[in-house]
């Protein structure tokens, strides 16, 4: 029901934020030229008394000068230009690619779990047919048996991440609750933790003790941190130290999740939060979590990012807005 | 406080019995089964706001009586429970939709703290689902 | 032992039908299949079932809307919808219609016997009741 609205946002957003690079492309020599070919006159114009060669001259130094200043201006200009149009871009492949997951994962779970119910469905025939009729004493039932089983097996790990990636794509509208996300990580950590101190991981925490209240969806952002120290238990393995901290910083509650653990090369850093893009083993995890944890916190206003080291260290930051709630409520009439 | 009211579910009969006790002593609503199983049928009978929902269990789990419960009544907050912490599920529970993951044993007020806020978060959920503007 | 339940099956997968059927008619229940929303309508016109087996997405008529429509022919026939795209909205949606329940696909055939049994049991039980 809220589908159309994102589709709208990321679709238009990309509409215009590829109008604003196109547009902002051509101002440089809007903004430069223009200067450039005036300044050449006013100089020139000049009367210095010099004659007309030697005027000719100055007025060539003069505008070579110039045209180096302004070409070295321009450079600068293209330069920055060319960052921040990097950025935009990827804010719009990342807004498409987002709201792509969105309708392809919809259309996938239908055309996908059709042709997975008919092959479980088979699968179960098979089984029926190798224990309830003569085929029972054929010598390889047994062999027939076990594939027939491991294909349901099969299917029911592919409807598993269907059903993932519904997850993901599905447009839960936050609930917000004002909650105190200091208790709320105590209580995720004190979970964890019982994971972690057998395998020797530290699990800190340095908490802002007059942290604001935030207006948020409890359960979304357990679920958000829960899975990133999961994976900060996954990355530290053994022997090692995972530190969770919070701070206020200008209407915002960060929440950053650091751990000593193996780091994450700077070339895949920027695919991390890509569905379906698992560093983990084929089988281990579906490549959705850390997906799933972006949506989440953008569908609350908030956003996520990562800085690695390779070998290291790594640490996930989220800015998550103290009061995100729609504006229509009590508070404004 | 708002009362409102409380399914446990645990087979551990001791729990389930000095919880269901001290919930009606604050003047709530409360009652308590043994198995996931008799959760799921007491749904068909009954509403409750929010439920306690031991993870292991012996014959139908935590997790798979959650799944059934959101299918039931997906307006009932549900707050897992664990005596072992098993993260795994733990994620998969609040994936599904639970409310919280909380292990046992907790002190009785901070249970209660948590079931006021799931009761909170069903109140605002209801309120939202009745403005017209609000999706169909 | 064969189960007096009739069960209409309904699903645009014709092998999905046909299996499904053989596995159901292993466990001793006899099923009618309808390709579409429109033709499960036209059987159940002509005959009486107990519990229909609905996919929710059909090209033609969708599984809700067919919910809705066999409900009026036989208000206590009882629908078990089948879906490969479950949302706590769907199932609201889906439940308040007056379904008895909804599986997900692809789904084990021992989990629809039971929902079946369960769905047959309540129907029986109603029709005592009268």
């Amino acid at each position: 029901m809220e589908r159309p609205d994102v589709e709208r946002t990321s679709g238009d957003h990309g509409g215009t934020k590829a109008g604003h690079v196109v547009g902002s492309n051509m101002s440089p020599w809007r903004d430069i030229c223009p200067y450039a070919p005036s300044a050449v006159l006013t100089a020139s114009a000049v009367p210095l008394g010099l004659t007309a060669g030697w005027g000719a001259a100055a007025a060539v130094a003069v505008m070579a000068a110039i045209s180096i200043v302004s070409i070295h201006r321009l450079m600068q200009r293209i330069h920055s230009l060319d960052q921040q149009r990097h950025l935009l871009e990827e804010q719009i492949v990342r807004a498409n690619k987002l709201s792509t997951v969105d309708e392809l994962s919809a259309g996938i779970a239908h055309e996908i779990n059709n042709p997975l119910a008919i092959m479980a469905q088979e699968a179960q025939w098979i089984h029926h047919l190798l224990t309830n009729t003569g085929l029972r004493d054929v010598k390889e039932a047994a062999e027939c048996e076990d594939s027939a089983a491991e294909i349901s097996l099969q299917v029911n790990r592919c409807k598993e991440i269907v059903h993932k990636l519904l997850s993901l794509a599905r447009q839960m509208e936050p609930v917000y609750q004002c909650i105190d996300v200091n208790g709320l990580i105590d209580n995720i950590t004190g979970l964890v933790e019982r994971e972690a101190v057998p395998r020797n991981i530290e699990i800190t925490k340095t908490l802002q003790p007059d942290l604001p209240l935030v207006y948020t969806d409890p359960p979304l952002l357990r679920q958000v941190i829960l899975n990133l120290l999961m994976n900060a238990c996954q990355a530290v393995d053994r022997d090692g130290a995972i530190c969770v901290a919070t701070l206020s910083e200008d209407g915002y509650a960060r929440i950053s999740v650091s751990d000593s653990g193996c780091g994450i090369p700077q070339d895949i850093l920027p695919k991390i939060f890509t569905p379906f893009f698992s560093t983990k083993p084929e089988g281990k995890g579906s490549g959705l979590g850390l997906a799933i944890c972006r949506g989440i916190i953008e569908r609350m206003g908030g956003h996520i990012s990562v800085s690695s080291m390779e070998g290291a260290s790594t640490v996930f930051t989220i800015h998550l807005p103290v009061d995100n709630r729609p504006q229509e409520l009590p508070s404004s009439h | 406080m708002d009362k409102f009211r409380v399914l446990i579910v645990d087979d551990e009969v001791d729990f389930v019995e000095t919880i269901v006790k001290r919930l009606r002593d604050k003047g709530l609503e409360a009652e308590g089964v043994h198995r996931g199983k008799d959760a799921i049928e007491l749904l068909d009978t009954r509403d409750f706001d929010v439920c306690i929902l031991d993870v292991r269990m012996p014959g139908m789990d935590g997790i798979e009586t959650l799944r059934e419960m959101k299918k039931k009544k997906p307006s009932m907050e549900v707050i897992m429970l664990t005596g072992h912490g098993s993260v795994e599920s733990g994620i998969q529970g609040l994936q599904l939709g639970a409310y919280n993951y909380v292990m046992k044993p907790i002190p009785f007020k901070d249970l209660l703290k948590e079931m006021t806020q799931a009761y909170e978060r069903k109140l605002i959920e209801e309120e939202r689902s009745l403005k017209p503007d609000g999706k169909a | 032992m064969s189960s007096p339940a009739k069960l209409l099956l309904v699903d645009d997968e014709q092998r999905f039908r046909t299996t499904t059927s053989k596995l159901l008619a292993a466990r001793g229940f006899s099923t009618a299949t309808a390709g579409s929303g429109p033709e499960a309508l036209e059987q159940m016109k002509e005959n009486a079932f107990d519990v229909v087996i609905l996919d929710v997405r059909m090209p033609e008529m969708g599984g809700v809307a067919v919910l809705a429509e066999l409900k009026k022919l036989d208000p206590h026939v009882e629908v078990i919808i089948m879906t490969g795209y479950a949302s706590v909205d769907t199932a609201k949606e889906i439940m308040k219609l007056g379904a008895y329940d909804f599986m997900l696909k692809p789904c084990a055939i021992d989990d629809l016997v039971e929902k079946i049994e369960a769905a047959y049991d309540r129907k029986t039980a109603r029709k005592q009741l009268k």
